[in-house]
């Protein structure tokens, strides 16, 4: 069968298709319609089948990303939301316990403060009250509940979040209160923060439960018409969403959750970067993944996503499993400037697509980053997106000679490297941070680099942080899109715990594990995936007592050992911090249960023509900036390279999406996935 | 030299700063250190100049500039050796800024030369002293407000000098958890220690010390550029505060004063007429001093210049000695750091709205506002599970900050040099005998203006403990936060005890130690802030949303906006 993936983004909508039969692929990219996102998704959908002379009835699965989420958090575009909470705590979250701690620089007396997510005329109280035990402190009068859900009723609010204090303990207030407003409101989307995200603390379970509340309406929307469309284009297969733990999931799964799809988009990629890792038996690797505005890095160990249980959106905390994933303002489209001091800058200003850089022609007058690769040879500007779109080389010379050259009294060359070779340091060093912050060295990584330019700057990287070997894999240009087809599904669940390890009983722990494991096995049987193809994966947060954050801790498969859980937090905890403190008091905070079925498709593409001789010779040299000089280079194309072509350096290598280039003492090769390996 | 290769250094070290804090606060044992984030790291040149520093809390970064050269020096460079770590914490004989904030100070050595200062501050949730929690200002000198560590070598070759530590840690009230901060700060010392010689050993030590001195003078050429651009002339702006102890009944007041002399591209600033030190902790050390003031200098010029101590070569300051700015011992200085060092921010900023009216701001709140509890559990299923008996609880609380030129102000916020944040209601009744039953903004705290002040948050505590002391250190509770060109004040700072019998006791802000018991309620009210501009010009708009949003109530808008009125001139709207 066909499977098709789909990743929309901010920008651009991605498809990829892929014949799981033979490997055969074909790629498209179409304008992103942020009215209303199902109009490029289907016209990418369109285009695809066009290209490719499928029909809609051969294709049997979609993978779907999208970055609409996030953008609804960031422009605060979701549904109108109300909040429901405990008497006493209306102003949870604008509070945000004090701390500003995302504020972009503490010197600053004029930054702008989070806006609410919620109105506070829609932030509601009810006269109840759970204690730390879970014991009932207050009951809950349902008449208060009623009284509130008609004065909903009667407004334009859409989705309402119900977040009482100790509801990760004890549910039985927030359960009676969502069965309530069901009843009255059954056209409104209700979630409660047990459902969500049942953990301590409560500004982040509110903030968590409230984005749920807000996306709720819009995805659901966005989920069902874009489902609609293709059912009525002729589609009858599976679709499925990415998560931002990087696992797919179906349609109704996450319009309850929709708070996984904040990381829906690059999750994909992440994704497809695991499935590459555990298929060429790579252990350790570091993924950089660079488009206009950003440079993100994330991990993969053991063919596994580092994931991360809660992250700050755009100054809102959101406790939801999520690749973790760092960002740095070092883009193709970030602007480089000289300051008052005469240091020469990159970012946060970013050109992104409109205007784009000063050689995209459509009216950037100032240098950026790739601006400055095309000066130096990484970009040419005539075989850039297969030559569709022409670069106006003149145009990045005028800029870079203009603010930077000129201004810093070297020529437009020396110019355009320094602003390379300092991209290149920031990103090196948000990658460093990423090992290093997680207790690893980036020297046991291989690095993997995808977007339109992570190839282009991935040599330097890696010669800088000491890797040894370059991957970039298929399609770097649409790696996510591409990962929504090789991704699995998962499904996961926490639950509180909230205990010191002297007073748990294991016994008690393996049924609750049990317990969450049927739960889960429950949800996939919905969706028509048994448990016997169901992999699970138990894990525990825990901390030393009087201890910070805590550290999640797979715990060794089969019943609960507590002993071996407390050794492997050990070993964490000296991974990250060299010590440990036997003895000391270790908390179990909350014990999770994930649950992977292996359903995506795990072959190789392969190249759609006939494959042409092993490696065809460079038809062409290219002047590039390669150890500190310009040198001509034989260039080739990535397309007419078969697995076991093999290239010395210098070279460069170019494909639609991408381009790479590498020195005297480095060489490439084509492995047998039709993965590019640069080795160092 | 080589523009690329400074470029790299300088960044890489603002990297390896956030580096070191995170390794510092994802293991620290101080519950104000792991969720409030009151820790900050910073890297020194081999002349002990700040060069980078994490955007971590100002006061104790500022502060570094005089307490890292005091701490190396008081031990003495030659005679610091790979793998030393210096701890101190001593206003006096360290450079600190109070007790409770502890420094470690590690030289870095390449090729058997020191290259490099990594330093790492953590607020310790108790240091001991007069009180638990360390944090009452009516101590009578710098002994009660906790042990004073003078510069001492707490690690040597890398290992801990146990002698050293013990004798510190048994001067606190539970040295196991300090022992969890100890190792957090070495950590993060260690960590700068092992990327700044990589990276010497990568670019040269030469290459290091070049980028360094050359970070400084780009950031001094920048900071410069900025003073040049506000308007010469001398500045100038008065105001008291409380001091701590009553003579006769009455609480005096203290003044304070600066003088701001701004001309070509440098600027002074004269404390000389303020007050003298006084009993009780709103002194400031000189460290504190400065702190504000540079703090002050950054914030109204340009925040994106990137901070060292190069920026800070262009202002002079100038503090008589024994005044309340410039304290000598034994002066007690507690929350001079945390009160003092704010309220003298609003002073700066006052004196400073003739100059650049767009860049100051409303008067806020102006406090940590820490409150501190302290009692036995009586709770013996909790005593066994966390197996301590004695519990101490330290929070630190949201006010206002006040409105600016074309924005309200923020509300809920530590302002200016503070950063730490609230514990969640939820982890404080699972580990503490407290229930909180309130925690909400206060409606009209925020002063009335053109741009209106942010709000205070109010925390109301159920005491669960048998019997526990109570300490809370306001500030602003006699001096309200005024409003910035006819803009209105906004609400002092309040707190009180209710008694199980109905008996209302109104707490000073300059607080002392009070015995609460099971059944009294606590609340503590951080000032709001002041608006900015008059109230009549307030866009209708934002008006009528903050009435709907109860930002301001019915009352407040018909008497500070004049609200009633309007409504009277044109029915159609009411």
């Amino acid at each position: 069968m066909k499977r098709l993936g789909i990743d929309v983004g901010g920008t651009f909508t991605d498809v990829v298709l892929v014949d799981d039969a033979d490997g055969r692929h074909w790629s498209v990219k179409v304008p992103t319609t942020p009215g209303d996102r199902v109009i490029g998704a289907i016209d990418g959908f369109s285009r695809i089948l066009e290209l490719s002379g499928a029909t809609s009835g051969d294709i049997g699965f979609i993978g779907h990303g999208t970055t609409m989420a996030t953008n609804m958090v960031v422009e605060h575009k979701g549904a109108k939301t109300a909040l429901i909470t405990t008497l006493g705590f209306r102003d949870i979250l604008e509070i945000r316990r004090v701390s500003r701690h995302d504020r972009a620089d503490l010197y600053d007396l004029q930054f702008d403060a989070p806006k609410p997510l919620v109105q506070r005329r829609w932030c509601l109280e009810l006269d109840e009250r759970i204690g730390p035990e879970g014991e009932i402190l207050k009951p809950l009068v349902d008449a208060q509940v009623e009284k509130l859900a008609d004065r909903i009723g009667a407004s334009d609010i859409e989705a309402i979040a119900v977040c009482l204090i100790h509801s990760y303990i004890s549910p039985v207030h927030e359960r009676r209160v969502v069965e309530i407003l069901k009843r009255r409101l059954p056209d409104r989307f209700v979630t409660a923060s047990y459902d969500v995200n049942p953990e301590l603390m409560e500004y982040e379970r509110t903030s968590t439960t409230v984005i749920n509340a807000m996306l709720g309406p819009v995805c659901s929307r966005y989920i069902r018409s874009f489902t609609e469309k293709l059912r009525t284009l002729g589609f009858g297969g599976e679709v499925m969403f990415m998560q931002s733990n990087g696992g797919l999931a179906p349609a109704s799964l996450v319009e309850a959750q929709p708070v996984v799809l904040l990381e829906s988009g690059p999750a994909g990629g992440v994704s497809a970067a695991a499935q590459l890792a555990k298929k060429i038996g790579v252990e350790n690797v570091l993924l950089g993944d660079m488009g206009g505005t950003t440079f993100d890095v994330s991990l993969v160990r053991d063919g596994r996503p580092e994931i991360r249980n809660s992250v700050v959106l755009h100054s809102h905390t959101v406790r939801s499993p999520t690749i973790d994933i760092d960002s740095v303002g070092a883009g193709g489209g970030s602007i480089a400037w000289i300051d008052a001091g005469g240091g020469i800058r990159i970012g946060p200003e970013s050109a992104a697509a409109d205007p784009g850089p000063a050689c995209y022609g459509r009216g950037g007058t100032r240098p950026t980053v790739t601006d400055c690769n095309l000066l130096l040879g990484y970009v040419d500007p005539d075989t850039f997106l297969s030559g569709s779109f022409k670069l106006d080389r003149e145009a990045a010379h005028r800029a870079v000679q203009e603010h930077l050259a000129k201004p810093l009294g070297v020529n437009v060359l020396e110019a355009a490297h320094a602003v390379r070779a300092i991209a290149n340091a920031l990103m090196a060093q948000a990658m460093r941070l990423m090992t290093v912050e997680r207790g690893y060295d980036p020297r046991d990584f291989t690095y993997v680099c995808y977007g339109g330019a992570g190839p282009v700057h991935a040599v330097d990287l890696a010669k800088d942080l000491e890797i040894r070997q370059v991957i970039v894999p298929a399609l770097p240009g649409l790696f996510s899109a591409f990962g929504m087809i090789v991704a699995d599904q998962a499904s996961e669940q926490q639950l509180a715990i909230e205990r010191e390890f002297a007073v748990l009983d294991a016994a008690t722990l393996e049924a609750a594990y049990q317990q969450m494991q049927d739960d889960v096995a429950a949800r996939f049987e919905a969706a028509n995936v048994s448990r016997e193809d169901l992999i699970f994966g138990r894990k525990m947060d825990c901390r030393y007592a009087g201890q910070p954050e805590a550290i999640t801790v797979d715990a060794p498969d089969g019943v609960v050992d507590l002993d071996a859980i407390r050794s492997r937090f050990e070993d964490a905890h000296r991974r990250h911090w060299n010590f440990i403190k036997p003895g000391h008091a270790l908390v179990c905070n909350n014990i999770r249960v994930k649950a992977d079925a292996p359903t995506g498709w795990h072959g190789s593409i392969t190249a759609n023509p006939k494959l042409p001789a092993k490696k065809k010779a460079a038809a062409r040299t290219r002047s590039i900036y390669l150890d500190g000089r310009m040198v001509d280079a034989p260039v080739y194309r990535r397309d007419e390279l078969s697995p076991g072509a093999n290239i010395p350096g210098p070279a460069v290598i170019e494909e639609a999406s991408s381009c790479i280039a590498f020195g005297n003492s480095q060489s490439a090769h084509v492995d047998a996935h039709r993965n590019l390996v640069v080795n160092l | 030299m080589d523009t690329i290769i400074y470029e790299i250094i300088r960044s890489s070290l603002y990297a390896i700063a956030r580096e070191m804090k995170v390794a510092m606060t994802r293991t620290a044992g101080s519950p104000i250190i792991h969720s409030g984030g009151d820790a900050s790291a910073a890297i020194f040149d081999a002349d002990m100049q700040l060069i980078a520093q994490g955007n971590d809390i100002p006061t104790m970064l500022g502060s570094a500039v005089i307490s890292t050269r005091v701490s190396v020096e008081a031990v003495g460079r030659d005679r610091l050796r790979p793998g030393d770590v210096i701890i101190s914490n001593d206003a006096y004989l360290g450079g600190g800024n109070h007790q409770s904030d502890v420094q470690f100070t590690r030289p870095v050595f390449v090729e058997g030369e020191i290259v490099a200062y990594t330093m790492t501050r953590g607020h310790w949730s108790d240091i001991g002293g007069q009180s638990p929690g360390s944090y009452a200002a009516d101590t009578w000198d710098i002994f009660g407000e906790g042990v004073r560590i003078p510069p001492v070598r707490l690690y040597r070759n890398d290992e801990l000098v146990e002698d050293v530590q013990t004798l510190i840690l048994q001067n606190t009230r539970d040295p196991q958890t300090r022992l969890l901060d100890v190792q957090a700060q070495y950590a993060g010392c260690y960590v700068g220690d092992q990327r700044l010689s990589a990276l010497a050993r990568k670019y040269g030590v030469k290459a290091m010390a070049e980028a360094m001195t050359r970070a400084l003078d780009h950031s001094e050429a920048l900071m410069r550029d900025a003073i040049r651009k506000i308007p010469d002339g001398v500045y100038t702006a008065e105001d008291e505060i409380d001091a701590v102890y009553a003579i006769d009944g009455v609480q005096p007041t203290i003044p304070i004063k600066v003088t701001v002399t701004k001309k070509d591209d440098e600027i002074e600033f004269d404390y000389t007429g303020s007050g003298g030190q006084v009993r009780g902790g709103v002194n400031c050390p000189l460290s504190v001093t400065c702190n504000s003031t540079w703090f002050t200098v950054k914030a109204i010029t340009d925040v994106s210049i990137p901070i060292n101590q190069g920026c800070y070569r262009p202002v002079k300051i100038v503090a008589p000695k024994g005044s309340v700015l410039n304290c000598e011992f034994p002066a007690s200085v507690v929350s001079g750091n945390t009160e003092t060092s704010p309220r003298v921010i609003d002073l700066l900023l006052s004196a400073l709205s003739k100059a650049v009216p767009e860049r100051v701001i409303g008067q806020s709140n102006c406090a940590a506002c820490a409150g501190v509890f302290s009692g036995n559990d009586p709770d013996e299923a909790r005593v066994a599970r966390t197996g301590r008996k004695l519990a101490s609880f330290i929070d630190v609380h949201g006010g206002g900050m006040g409105a600016r030129y074309r924005k309200d102000g923020v509300s809920a916020i530590r302002v200016y040099v503070g950063n730490a944040g609230a514990q969640s209601v939820e982890a404080i009744e699972q580990t503490y005998p407290l229930r909180i039953q309130e925690w909400s903004l206060v409606p009209d705290s925020g002063g009335a203006g053109r741009q209106r002040g942010g709000l205070a948050a109010r925390r109301v505590y159920e005491v669960l403990y048998d019997e526990a002391t109570f300490t809370v250190s306001g500030e602003r509770d006699r001096q309200p936060p005024l409003g910035q060109t006819q803009g209105l004040a906004g609400q002092p700072f309040r707190s009180e005890i209710v008694r199980t019998d109905g008996r209302v006791e109104r707490l000073p802000g300059r607080g002392g130690q009070f015995l609460v018991h099971k059944g009294d309620k606590v609340l503590v009210q951080p000032a709001g802030s002041g608006g900015y501009g008059p109230p009549s010009e307030r866009d209708r708009a934002k008006l009528l949303d903050d009435l709907a949003d109860g930002y301001v109530t019915a009352e407040a808008a018909q008497r500070d906006y004049g609200l009633g009125s309007i409504v009277a001139s044109k029915p159609e709207a009411a």
